[in-house]
């Protein structure tokens, strides 16, 4: 199944865009989106030490609340990575 | 009583004379208007201004739970707060954020909006992105919000 991930912050950089589409498992949960965002950070940024370091420092979001690794995913679920923050 | 807003900078720049509007009250003896501005320098390095970007659903969420945390924490009941936060691109000198509050007491509104800077700084998801004199630009590191990742 395909999941949406809004980018925010510093990640804004793994994209020109403001998202990206992963594929993943049924029943994955958020933990198998961050390796999937690292497997994708690896393949198109030769793994990029600091992304790599923004994705395992970083939470995720489902519309407004912040969810848990051991979070399941649906189908066409929009999710958010919330890097480090930092504003005021 | 309590206004927050994520203000995109190409439609509208913060205004503390808004915050003043919303604020004023014969019901409160003190006020104070706190604004954070676009500065020059950051880390040795010349700034000429900030990108910022806002989750606006997961701001507007923080700002509602610190305002209400300030009844329990801080028994304050009776104050009118207002906070708004610029995203986009802000050049130097400019407001990003604009929290004001007007309490009975000045000590209950020092204490208030000291408060609320504290905490949006360490929970509200905003980001910077700084721009040099030399072009180049750096999301500044930030600090990661506190959540059991299990």
């Amino acid at each position: 199944m395909k999941v949406t991930i809004e980018l925010f912050g510093a990640s804004r950089d793994f994209s020109n865009q403001d998202s990206i589409e992963i594929n993943i498992e049924n029943n994955s949960t958020i933990k198998d989106v961050r390796d999937k965002m690292l497997d994708y950070l690896h393949s198109n940024f030769k793994g990029n030490e600091n992304f790599i370091k923004i994705v395992n420092s970083s939470v995720f979001c489902s519309k407004d609340n912040i969810i848990s690794d051991n979070y399941k995913i649906t189908n066409h679920e929009k999710i958010a990575i919330i890097p480090p923050i930092g504003g005021g | 009583m309590l206004h927050t807003k994520v203000v995109d900078i190409k439609d509208k720049k913060l205004s503390i004379i808004d915050a003043e509007k919303f604020i004023s009250s014969s019901d409160f003896g003190a006020s104070i208007f706190f604004s954070g501005t676009v500065r020059n320098q950051n880390n040795n390095k010349s700034v000429t201004g900030i990108t910022y970007d806002s989750h606006d659903a997961l701001v507007i969420k923080s700002f509602e739970e610190i305002y209400n945390e300030a009844d329990q924490k801080l028994k304050i009941k009776d104050k009118a707060v207002f906070i708004e936060h610029a995203k986009g691109f802000l050049n130097l000198g400019e407001i990003s954020i604009i929290i004001a509050v007007a309490c009975k007491h000045r000590d209950e509104a020092y204490v208030l909006s000291r408060y609320i800077i504290e905490e949006i700084k360490k929970r509200s998801p905003i980001w910077k992105k700084e721009h040099y004199q030399n072009n180049e630009t750096d999301w500044l590191k930030g600090n990661p919000i506190q959540y059991e990742k299990n």
